[in-house]
């Protein structure tokens, strides 16, 4: 463990980089959560480091993309992204007032996301979620970015499953949703383990909803309502 | 701050309204800048596309996800280009044939390299200053820095790949950004 400034500022330098892993890439994240947000000190340097991180961009030589890109995002600004997604109060009184019992394998609560930067998918978890997969009249339902929903006909949980899942940027979280009619029901946060594979375990009915939605929003933010969806290509 | 930042400001805050006006305009100033990033870390244009795509796309959809408390928006997307494009070379599988890549890169078709210089001319300034800083840095510094930053590496493999102690790494890299910190600062 690292108390001193200088070698908790040594980390903060591979952190911004991202060129950390391992134990390191866990200490550098128990710094973040535990140290750094109350040192002063630690915090501007920080800044600092990921001021020269965005800089150091500007080293790589300027290339036109090609034409193409532009309109292909445009295509892709589907005004249903950015406001047809949101909630009508009714909605998110519901949302709001809502409790959802959802145990994540490996931990769903926001403040054991970083974890997952070093732990590894349990293989217990894995056998059952791969039985889950089998049961009679089992469906996968992909959920975009790789992911998928694997529930199954009377029983009560379901499992969000995906492989090299892209990781969220530096301070974003995938956020899961129950969708149904009436409302959406917010179930947790998740990120990807350090190989970019997601399983998540939810104790949920899957029959109580219409079906899952997974946003990407920043970590800090208030789980009111669906933000946007992380991979619209789901649908 | 700058008045190119201010008005990186003002188009964010009305992207964040849905202006399509501004997005294109953070587009027109960011895309080349951008690609040129994405194209040096994956070295491959389609990736690179892709790359620059979904930092547009995450842009658009997710705009408060810049905090303007944070510094300038150039730094906040640049910064999430590089991040989009460290992870995807380090899960493309083609991250095998990369070291050739890095060796010889495939060769830029239909770009006007001119024609992108002349857009960002604005920022041309700062791109000097942060050439000129790079080339301050003791070479040893510099290598680890680069590895690390356009290489995508983490400092466990670049210690491994230059056959030092990866206490090293973790030293030149945290002089080598500090001294750019002093640069950099000085100049901006």
């Amino acid at each position: 463990m690292i108390d001193g400034h200088g070698e908790t500022q040594e980390l903060l330098a591979g952190y911004v980089l991202e060129s950390l892993s391992g134990e390191d890439a866990a200490e550098a994240d128990r710094l973040l959560t535990e140290h750094v947000p109350g040192c002063s000190e630690c915090r501007l340097m920080l800044d600092a480091f990921q001021a020269v991180a965005g800089e150091l961009a500007l080293d790589a030589e300027p290339v036109t993309p090609p034409d193409p890109l532009l309109p292909r995002i445009h295509r892709e600004m589907d005004p249903r992204g950015r406001s047809g997604m949101r909630w009508t109060p009714g909605r998110l009184v519901a949302a709001a007032a809502s409790v959802v019992l959802v145990i994540g394998v490996g931990g769903m609560a926001l403040t054991q996301l970083e974890d997952r930067k070093t732990a590894q998918v349990p293989a217990a978890d894995v056998q059952n979620a791969l039985e889950l997969a089998m049961k009679p009249g089992a469906v996968q339902q992909p959920l975009g970015g790789n992911a998928s929903e694997i529930s199954a006909p009377g029983v009560q949980e379901l499992y969000v499953y995906g492989r090299a899942v892209p990781f969220p940027a530096p301070g974003l979280v995938y956020r899961l949703w129950a969708v149904s009619a009436k409302d959406a029901k917010h179930l947790g946060d998740f990120l990807p383990y350090p190989d970019g594979t997601v399983l998540v375990r939810l104790a949920i009915d899957p029959s109580t909803f219409d079906h899952l939605l997974v946003t990407v929003e920043p970590a800090s933010s208030e789980p009111l309502e669906p933000g946007e969806p992380a991979w619209p290509e789901a649908g | 701050m700058r008045d190119a930042d201010r008005e990186d400001l003002d188009f964010h805050r009305r992207l964040s309204s849905g202006d399509r006006g501004a997005f294109d305009e953070l587009y027109r100033r960011y895309a080349g800048a951008a690609y040129g990033l994405a194209y040096r870390i994956t070295g491959q244009q389609i990736l690179a596309q892709d790359v620059v795509h979904d930092a547009f796309m995450a842009l658009w959809r997710a705009p408060e996800a810049y905090d303007p408390a944070r510094g300038p928006f150039r730094t906040f997307f640049l910064a999430l280009v590089h991040h989009r494009a460290v992870d995807l070379v380090r899960r493309e599988s083609r991250l095998r044939a990369r070291s050739e890549r890095a060796a010889n890169l495939e060769p830029l078709v239909g770009e006007d390299h001119a024609e992108a210089i002349a857009e960002e001319s604005y920022l041309g300034v700062r791109r000097k200053e942060v050439h000129e800083a790079l080339a301050g840095l003791p070479p040893e510094q510099r290598q680890v820095l680069e590895m690390a930053y356009f290489g995508g590496k983490t400092q466990v493999e670049i210690a491994e790949e230059l056959a030092i102690p990866l206490g090293t790494v973790k030293t030149r890299t945290f002089a080598a950004m500090r001294k750019l910190r002093a640069a950099l600062e000085e100049t901006g």
